[in-house]
């Protein structure tokens, strides 16, 4: 190429590179992003997969960035009204769900309302605070039993989303499309999302590695070459539930080897957990001798084991069930779909279960520990565990950390003294972003904010 | 009288001294437009344009583009070749041409201005397309003194009565879309600030605005809440009545109010976005065009609506295609359709004729916002972040002539044409960042001399 057509062609990319600093940024196009498959459309936000999934569909009363900003795409206003005690929330006007039916005050109300009667704890946190949820015309009041000028904080959490009459409405950013079953999720964009339409038409939920994914989760530090690593900031915890108080101890212990076994034979893949919440910030360590393989054949081979294990764990179908039938034990798997977990204790006698819990790195140990003793505890919650909780509380407010560190160690001696919750791994994850893509934001809770993300360089 | 002698004498004096400093540039200019021409002698009808101008003697942007367009002004004059202007910008000393054109072309003309001593030198160099090598090489100089030096640099806006010139600067509230501006009933003139909830009227003071009133705008579902809300405003009469139309990109249709017993009333909606009230055989139509629903473009359709006391509403609609489009504005003089100008999605500029022909001048030229002045003036930005700038085309033949240029601190975020007390310009809504978020400016550039 001659020396002058060399720079022809170099001022012929002038233009284009001028348009790296347009003005307007580009609406089109489509994301792909590996995820968990989940169950159903149902909210449910047991696993990161699903909380980033769900986080699509269904529009967060607020949002809290990672700095502690709080914001709302659904409220154009919300005042705390110290003198009577109430929240006061104005939906914007005219918006709707993503099939154009109406998102009106009343809506706002019955999402707040299932929300307080779930079995989370981030709800009952609220539901200790809240008198009563009316509407007040084109406004929902949020009476309050005391005073709580922070209370927009408490509504904050991931689960708190708005929910429309039928099923087929969402709230989000997207809506579902088609789902393919085991291959793939087609989001579309909700032209009626109330933070303003995302610049993408798309996001394709992929459950596999075809096409190749543009955003997913993994184990922390891989990557670097094509990928950006985001630190969310969240851990799974996975835990040995014992529902029933007849299990002899031989059997919780060889049980419990069991699965530190199957660890180890997949390569360790999961991260050791010694504690309840993280073993980096728990004043306790909690060691459980584990017995050898003879041992636990011996004790095992004599019971007919049915392990349950929630949805969100299906990571380890295949390798768990493989791993099982492999020690020629009568160990059964069978994994049950979160939102129908509660409906299963009542009516069948599930005595192992494998759970797991969703942390985020920076809230607040006693605020783990809670959620866990609130939301793991099932049906072996009793007064004593109530009291336990309220002394938490208690120590939270007594600004002595000495006080506080005390209160999560007895609490923690106290779960596994009796027997029903044995901590097994953690999992850690980062998101991991192509670096063809414009730099993504995530919220407090490690969830990507999809609406500011655009195809093109703008 | 003795001062208005006084002051004509003077501008004479000047008028020759400016002549007189000029002549440095002219020569050299004159030199190098008859070089070329000698070079095109035996060569009729060749295709040339000039595809790189770089500054290296401390002339300025300014100065390089008037020497650019003096030398433009003397090789379009000469008739045994076709040359072709493709300058789009001059910025950082150097000229940034149109090349998708260069195909087209016969020859392509480097241009590099250098310092030599005390003097300007001009390196030329005429490459062929055709047989793909250089075909001439020359190089020129000229003493081009300290006081001519400045003058090049002067910009044209610098001369406010005779240019564009900012007239007027003020902050408003994020998501204003629009501005369009009416006499009073008693003379003065309103200027009605859109947002997507509601129109806020000032009048006109001195130095500023004064707000007059406001009224909201009641919108229903579907409803399409957006990021980035964009939406005309139109303000017109038709027979008796005061007229307004407002839409956006929210909504899928707009609002038409009449001014009546004192207050803004619904008449009824339009399925589109109103740009013009014009008159298309006779007949009195709002032109206008429809943004995707809560995206920031248009879609690729014009549409007509006749409009009138006795014309029953919605019907008659009639619609042409057009590019989608980032900006657009329809051009129109007396009340006749003359021109859609737009800025498509690839961020070009394109101009469809009264027949919605498409006969875009300088393709290639590349825009923001833009906005027609009657069938005179077209404004366009630049479309580029925090150092924006403002170009003045003249459009009166049906062509595109950059004439004035100005840099704007911040984005263009939309253009709309109106008027400052008599002076007709464009209304710039520009937004600036800073640490705390940034805030919007408005401002307006004006032409006091028509």
């Amino acid at each position: 190429m001659s020396r002058n057509a060399r720079r022809l062609l170099a001022a012929l990319t002038l233009p284009a590179l001028a348009l790296a600093g347009a003005i307007k940024p580009h609406y089109g196009g489509e994301i792909v992003v590996r995820l968990n498959e989940p169950s159903s459309f149902r909210l449910n936000t047991a696993s990161y997969s699903n909380l980033i999934l769900y986080s699509l569909i269904y529009e967060n009363f607020f949002f809290l960035a990672p700095d502690g900003q709080i914001s709302s795409n659904i409220f154009q206003e919300y005042r705390y009204d110290a003198a009577a005690r109430t929240l006061l929330l104005t939906p914007r006007e005219n918006l709707s769900f993503s099939n154009g039916k109406p998102l009106t005050a009343k809506n706002i109300q019955v999402s707040l309302k299932v929300f307080l009667s779930s079995d989370l704890f981030a709800a009952s946190r609220l539901s200790k605070v809240v008198k009563n949820v009316r509407l007040n015309g084109e406004q929902v009041a949020v009476e309050l039993l005391a005073d709580r000028p922070d209370i927009v904080s408490l509504l904050t959490a991931p689960e708190l989303v708005v929910l429309a009459e039928d099923e087929q409405s969402f709230s989000g950013l997207f809506y579902p499309q088609e789902w393919e079953k085991n291959q793939h999720l087609i989001l579309r964009a909700n032209p009626y999302y109330a933070g303003g339409r995302p610049y993408l038409d798309r996001v394709r939920v992929t459950f596999g590695d075809s096409p190749a994914p543009d955003l997913f989760l993994a184990a922390p530090g891989q990557f670097k070459e094509s990928c950006l690593e985001l630190d969310s900031g969240i851990y799974q915890n996975l835990y040995l539930c014992f529902l029933q108080p007849d299990i002899g101890q031989n059997t919780k212990i060889a049980l419990f080897s069991l699965l530190k076994r199957f660890n180890e034979a997949s390569g360790g893949r999961y991260r050791e957990l010694s504690s309840l919440t993280s073993d980096d910030e728990s004043p306790v360590a909690i060691r459980i001798k584990t017995l050898s393989p003879q041992k636990t054949a011996a004790i095992l081979k004599t019971s007919e084991i049915r392990l349950y294990a929630l949805s969100s764990l299906s990571f380890l179908e295949k390798d768990l069930t493989a791993f099982l039938k492999a020690t020629n034990l009568t160990i059964e798997t069978q994994f049950i779909d979160n939102s129908e977990f509660m409906a299963f204790l009542d009516s069948a006698a599930i005595k192992y279960v494998l759970v797991d819990r969703l942390f985020q790195r920076k809230a607040p140990p006693e605020e783990k520990l809670s959620r866990i003793l609130k939301e793991s505890s099932f049906n072996r919650f009793n007064a004593q565990y109530l009291r336990m909780l309220s002394e938490l509380d208690e120590a939270r407010f007594s600004n002595s950390p000495e006080l506080l560190t005390e209160q999560i160690a007895r609490i923690s001696e106290a779960i596994v003294n009796d027997g029903f919750l044995f901590p097994l791994f953690q999992r850690n994850y980062s998101l991991y972003i192509r670096r063809s893509w414009p730099t993504l934001e995530t919220d407090y809770y490690g969830r990507p904010l999809l609406q500011r993300v655009s195809q093109a360089h703008d | 009288m003795k001062k208005a002698a006084a002051l004509l004498l003077t501008l004479i004096a000047l008028g020759g001294a400016l002549g007189a400093q000029q002549q440095g540039a002219e020569a050299l200019v004159d030199e190098c437009a008859a070089y070329l021409a000698a070079f095109f002698q035996g060569r009729p009808d060749a295709r040339v344009a000039v595809v790189a101008l770089d500054d290296r003697a401390g002339l300025g942007d300014s100065g390089l583009q008037k020497l650019y367009q003096m030398l433009v002004a003397r090789l379009e004059a000469n008739r045994t070749i076709h040359f072709a202007d493709l300058l789009v910008a001059v910025a950082d000393g150097r000229a940034e041409f149109n090349l998708d054109r260069a195909r087209e072309l016969d020859f392509l003309v480097e241009l590099r201005l250098v310092r030599s001593l005390d003097k300007v030198g001009l390196g030329l160099t005429v490459f062929s397309r055709l047989q793909d090598r250089v075909v001439a090489l020359k190089y020129l100089e000229r003493a081009i003194p300290a006081a001519e030096r400045d003058l090049l640099q002067a910009r044209s806006f610098a001369f406010a009565a005779m240019g564009f010139a900012k007239l007027l600067e003020f902050e408003a509230r994020e998501g204003l879309m629009d501005i369009q501006s009416l006499p009073a009933a008693d003379g003065t003139m309103q200027y009605y600030l859109y947002y997507p909830d509601e129109i806020v009227i000032y009048q006109a003071r001195e130095a500023g605005l004064e707000k007059r009133f406001q009224f909201k705008l009641t919108w229903s579902r579907p409803y399409y809440p957006t990021r980035h809300p964009e939406g005309r405003l139109l303000l017109f009469r038709s027979g008796a009545d005061l007229v307004l139309t407002a839409g956006g990109n929210f909504a899928p249709y707009s609002l038409v109010l009449t001014f009546r017993d004192g207050v803004w009333q619904e008449a009824g909606r339009v399925d589109f976005v109103p740009f013009r009230f014009v008159t298309l055989n006779g007949i009195p139509c709002l032109v206008g065009a429809r943004w995707e629903e809560g995206r920031n473009f248009l879609k690729e359709r014009i549409f007509f609506q006749p409009y009138g006391p006795t014309q029953p509403a919605g019907e008659g609609l009639m619609q042409k295609p057009v590019c989608a489009a980032m900006a657009l504005d329809i051009a129109a003089a007396d009340g006749q359709l003359q021109a859609v100008h737009a800025i498509d999605r690839e961020y070009s500029y394109r101009m469809y004729g009264a027949d919605l022909a498409e006969s875009t001048p300088l393709p290639g030229k590349k825009g923001g916002a833009l906005a027609a002045l009657g069938g005179k003036w077209l404004a366009l930005s630049d479309y580029r972040r925090s150092t924006d700038r403002l170009f003045f085309c003249d459009i009166r033949d049906g062509g595109l002539r950059p004439v004035y240029e100005a840099a704007v601190a911040g984005e263009v975020r939309f253009l709309a044409a109106g008027a400052w007390h008599d002076a007709p310009g464009f209304w710039a809504g520009v937004r600036q960042r800073d640490e705390d978020g940034g805030r919007l400016l408005v401002q307006f550039w004006g032409k006091a001399n028509e």
